[in-house]
């Protein structure tokens, strides 16, 4: 018992959507704000059922129970039905219809309802009620209709149980676990028509994802009694890894350990083709998830799920991850812009990442050398990928409440899982390469003109140079048709403001001042980079460079992975030792900052007095993926937000894909040019190739 | 129970009495009769023999009313075998009620009290077979006024069994309210009684009477809901049920106040894959099965009761009929959720509490110009023994004919 709640409560705490409804047939996440957790009732339904009402951690009382549980079902199933297994005889009850055993309000009342006391005719007066009937025997009923009858019985019972145990104790929350629950679509939703039947409507049944592994799951909390109860949820991540073929509702085959296990089986699939549904995460601890990320893997916590409808990740405990601290509202902060839970979203992007899969597994064969092992690693993550995507067509709650961040996520995560390490490395270090050569020129430019125009020209830059994007479909067709240089020029020149959003004059007022009157520089920016090339080195160094020259710190925020053609942290060092050959600015601003340890130029033009300037810095973010998450940031990251008064947030993934709504409590700035069409109407209605360039005042303090 | 002998006992004993005043009350699973028979031909006007037969005080109606003295007469059919019920009634000329004292109204006009889902489903049957209609009472309402007039009128009629001891219990008629009522039929009905006329329900569970039988005869073979009870008297729930003993090797799981012999789960050790259906004795499977579904009813109830603030909780309804197991079976459960604070009652007439109240009902329409009077109060009925019948006898089902001594006014 302790066991179950400490399980409970640790899943509720440090797992996001874990909790969630189940009403006729539909899963909705429930975000529980873990301060405000308890008193909740639990209900573990196992061979018998224990309800339990918990206060807090380690505060906890059995209050009630029955006998009439997940044993009751399978025990009587047996007898009655001679199925051989519990999944057996739950798939039956999918098939049953139980007005043929059952006595219908209906049967009593010769078709009518009984209004006068709210019953239908449908409702069940008395369960196996027509089973006393002389004419027919055992064997004259259909398996089926015994398992469905027994099911709804003893669903409706427990519900009904325990909501009368949440009345009694004015308690408002009922999550129900155990293995009897087992992510069965039926009897969750049965338990839940009972809740909210009983309740009218005023209580909820809600479920939890990893509901078979409350006990387990407590018991190995207990014998590490060391930090784990204080983990926070921004701790944990959750990966879904391809595992084992998974079809009909079973697993086939042994769990997949080594890469080439995985590729052999995903070739494999070939023949069973459109049979494979969804793959079921059985990653042994230590494969994959963050990949080269450090992961502490002697306190990683790996959860391995039987067939379930909902499919269990692997729970990677990064305890270097830290809610961001500029946030404004932690709690009410949602990632993601777009909900994928409206099917129709979910189709388009579903669309989009089928069509661009060919072009991403031809860059990620060519970046391991094309090599006949990178071929067959590019099929099987092909085929992993389309499978998760299948899966999730199928049965969008499948890796719980998924937004688009998730999704581009969880491609990332595939491609890794077959060892693509950055599919894009070489596409990036020839962008990087032209897009610096071009620098120089770009830099003059920009310095005989008025701080005005320059703080325009460098926004325009900025937006301009976001075209350079391999996630956009548009953009990868601009690619085929001419150089970086001539995109970047032209897309420059398109620039007309005003823009679709359009706060520059705003921002130009905070940075320049108005009526002669200057403001005091920024002591901080945090510039979150998107992409490598042309994005990186022709927009934001610029950008960079003029807030340094105005005395502001800047710190570059970029990928602790490779996502796409996405700049990494570990590269950005070296681009902006390049660009530091060519500024003085930055050069000096790099050394302050402690990315140029050697030192080279330094005694080029030996003018000691002007290496105080204000330094560069470039910190990882924490994620491997096109959007951010910004409750799970690197602890670096948010130590170099502690004192930061500006964000800059560049690009669709993290700026409109996600964060476009999040607030701050600094000053903001969000860049991109939409690249999406159906983004672009959608968020702003507007049209592909549209900016964006949204500027938000720090809030009154 | 053999019906035939029964209807035929009946007929014998009961011919040289006039009966009238008839109300049905068609469940799922069972048709309940309640019927008035006069002893003789006794109309009276004057009341002196009334008050001599009746060790009771009688005062002379207000009124002038002519007093009908006479017996309630209970009977039960099967639903399924309504053709005996109404062969019995047709032999009995039952449904010619109020035919004697001359005031019959033409035969299409005649009108029997009915309650219950039946009274829609076969009404139209009634009307082919017998050519009487249904008067249709609410099943609710005819529970609630059936229970209140037996808590009020009939002495000694609501009891506590616990632990194979039965104590009857003097409820006070002026402080009879609220209470909860459970109406154990075929389903579960739980109602909050407030009053006269005032209830509500409030609960109920498909896990009842219907389940008990229904699952039974699929389990275990048995052709009628007695010999199911009957089996259960000689059953052991352990060797089908998983007790809290199996699960933690026999040692009491007293932190949370469960004993070893508490069922952790019903059915629970017929997961075994060794152990067939046949395996088993019927015996224990109809024992196990009637302590799942006699608890669960307990726990529900009491769950009702503590929700409405509720000391009283009467059980009542066809599935408990006197059995002693079963009525243990629900106290322990009520005295378990509880911690004792609650006890369960039964009702010495359980099952007829719904045809008692459209029996009763005929009162609101003076339909026959009778009048079940509310004499009741003041002419406390002493438990019955009509003939060798003690309807309160508690192992035998020999109470099928129990019958309350009863005066009605006829106006």
């Amino acid at each position: 018992m302790d066991c179950l709640v400490a399980g409970a409560n640790f899943l509720l705490k440090a797992i996001r959507h874990e909790a969630f409804t189940h009403m006729e047939g539909h899963k909705e996440f429930v975000q529980i704000d873990h301060n405000d957790l308890f008193p909740y009732l639990l209900v573990n339904v196992g061979s018998g059922v224990s309800i339990i009402k918990v206060d807090g951690d380690g505060k906890f009382q059995r209050v009630s129970g029955t006998n009439v549980g997940g044993g009751t079902y399978w025990g009587l199933g047996r007898l009655l039905t001679k199925c051989s297994s519990f999944d057996e005889l739950l798939e039956l009850s999918q098939r049953g219809d139980n007005s043929t055993i059952d006595m219908l309000v209906g049967d009593i009342y010769g078709g009518m309802d009984y209004s006068k006391i709210g019953l239908s005719a449908s409702t069940i007066a008395s369960s196996f009620g027509k089973a006393i009937s002389d004419k027919k025997e055992l064997e004259d009923y259909r398996p089926e209709d015994i398992s469905l009858s027994l099911l709804r019985m003893i669903s409706y019972n427990i519900g009904q149980i325990s909501y009368l145990n949440a009345l009694r104790f004015g308690l408002k929350r009922i999550f129900f676990g155990g293995f009897f629950i087992r992510g069965h679509a039926y009897t969750m939703d049965t338990i839940s028509f009972a809740v909210q039947f009983w309740s009218k409507g005023e209580a909820q049944a809600m479920f939890l994802r990893h509901e078979g592994f409350l006990g387990a799951l407590g018991a190995f909390m207990s014998y590490q009694k060391h930090g784990l109860d204080d983990l926070m949820v921004h701790h944990l991540v959750e990966r879904f890894p391809m595992g084992a073929p998974y079809t009909g509702g079973r697993i086939h085959g042994p769990p997949l350990g080594d890469l080439n296990e995985k590729i052999s089986w995903m070739e494999k699939f070939v023949q069973r083709g459109t049979e494979i549904t969804a793959p079921v995460p059985m990653a042994p601890p230590g494969t994959t998830g963050l990949g080269g990320f450090e992961v502490p893997s002697s306190r990683g916590a790996t959860l391995r799920p039987d067939a379930s409808a909902l499919n269990i990740g692997v729970l990677h405990l990064v305890p270097t991850l830290e809610v961001f601290p500029l946030l404004a509202n932690p709690k009410m902060y949602e990632p993601n812009t777009i909900d994928l839970s409206d099917h129709k979203e979910l189709e388009y992007w579903f669309t989009v990442l089928s069509e661009h899969l060919p072009d991403l597994v031809d860059k990620a064969v060519a970046s391991e050398g094309g090599t006949d092992d990178a071929k067959r690693r590019g099929d099987a993550f092909a085929r992993a990928f389309s499978a998760h995507l299948a899966r999730l067509m199928e049965e969008p709650a499948a890796y719980g409440k998924l937004g688009l961040a998730n999704l581009l996520e969880l491609r990332e995560e595939c491609l890794r899982e077959f060892q693509f390490h950055d599919a894009y490395r070489s596409i990036k270090q020839r962008e990087n390469e032209a897009s610096l050569a071009v620098l120089p020129d770009l830099l003059l430019e920009l310095d005989h003109m008025d701080e005005e125009a320059r703080l325009l020209t460098l926004i325009e830059g900025v937006l301009a140079a976001n075209i350079f994007d391999w996630g956009s479909r548009a953009c990868v067709d601009l690619y085929h048709k001419g150089t970086i240089i001539e995109i970047y020029r032209m897309s420059r020149n398109k620039m007309q403001r005003p823009w679709r959003v359009d706060d520059f004059d705003l921002f130009k007022e905070r940075m320049l001042g108005s009526d002669g009157k200057k403001p005091k520089p920024h002591k901080r920016a945090l510039l979150f980079v998107d992409n490598s090339g042309a994005d990186v080195v022709l927009g934001m160094l610029p950008l960079a460079r003029e807030l340094l020259r105005r005395g502001t710190e800047v710190v570059l925020v970029a990928n602790s992975l490779p996502a796409l053609n996405d700049v990494t942290a570990m590269e950005l060092p070296d681009i902006v030792a390049e660009a530091a050959k060519h500024c003085d600015i930055l050069r000096r601003a790099a050394e302050a900052g402690g990315l140029l340890v050697d030192a080279m130029t330094n005694t080029v033009d030996g003018s000691e007095g002007n290496s105080s300037s204000v330094p560069l810095m470039v910190v990882e973010n924490g994620c491997g993926s096109p959007c951010i998450d910004l409750r799970q940031v690197s602890s670096e990251l948010a130590a170099a937000a502690k004192c930061a008064d500006l964000v800059i947030l560049e690009g669709m993934g993290r700026s409109l894909h996600t964060n476009f709504n999040a607030l701050f409590k600094s000053e903001a700035l969000k860049l991109a040019m939409v690249k999406n069409q159906r983004l672009a109407e959608k968020l702003i209605q507007g049209k592909i190739y549209d900016c964006v360039c949204r500027y938000e005042p720090a809030p009154a303090s | 129970m053999d019906h035939l002998a029964h209807v035929s006992n009946l007929r014998s004993s009961q011919s040289q009495t006039q009966i009238s005043h008839l109300a049905l009350d068609i469940g799922g699973s069972l048709i309940k009769l309640v019927y008035f028979c006069r002893y003789d031909d006794s109309c009276r006007d004057d009341g002196d023999e009334l008050r001599s037969q009746n060790d009771s005080l009688c005062s002379k109606s207000d009124n002038n009313q002519p007093v009908l003295e006479g017996r309630l007469h209970f009977a039960k059919f099967e639903t399924s075998k309504i053709n005996d019920c109404l062969d019995f009634l047709r032999s009995m000329k039952l449904c010619l009620g109020g035919s004697h004292d001359g005031t019959a109204p033409p035969s299409d006009k005649i009108f029997i009290k009915a309650t219950g889902g039946g009274a829609y489903k076969f009404a139209d049957l009634f009307k082919e077979k017998l050519g009487v209609s249904l008067d249709k009472e609410d099943e609710m309402e005819c529970l609630v006024t059936g229970a209140n007039f037996l808590l009020k009128a009939v002495h000694q009629e609501a009891f506590t069994y616990l632990d194979g001891q039965k104590e009857f219990v003097q409820i006070d008629p002026n402080d009879l309210y609220p209470y909860l009522l459970v109406n154990i039929g075929s389903g579960v009905s739980m109602i909050k009684v407030d009053g006269d006329g005032k209830f509500e329900r409030v609960s109920g569970t498909s896990l009842g009477g219907g389940t008990f039988w229904g699952l039974g005869r699929l389990l275990t073979k048995c052709k009628n809901f007695d010999e199911l009870l009957e089996l259960s008297h000689q059953g052991n729930n352990r060797i089908v049920d998983m007790l809290v003993g199996d699960i933690y090797g026999g040692t009491d799981y007293a932190k949370i106040g469960l004993s070893s012999t508490t069922i952790a789960s019903s059915f629970g050790k017929a997961i075994s894959d060794s152990k067939e259906l046949e395996d088993y004795q019927p015996e224990d499977v109809s024992r196990s099965l009637l302590r799942m579904i006699s608890n669960n009813i307990g726990q529900i109830s009491y769950l009702n009761a503590l929700r409405f603030g509720l000391k009283r909780i009467f059980f009542a309804g066809f599935f408990i009929r006197g059995h002693a197991y079963t009525m243990d079976t629900i106290s322990v459960a009520v005295n378990f959720w509880s911690k004792g604070e609650a006890k369960a009652m039964f009702l010495r007439h359980e099952g007829f509490l719904g045809a008692l109240g459209a029996f009763m009902s005929y009162e609101k329409q003076c339909l026959d110009g009778l009048m079940v009077h509310k004499m009741q109060q003041k002419f406390p009925i002493s438990a019955s023994s009509a003939g060798d019948n003690i309807y309160c006898s508690l192992s035998s089902n020999s109470d099928e004919n129990g019958s309350i001594e009863c005066t009605v006014y006829g106006t």
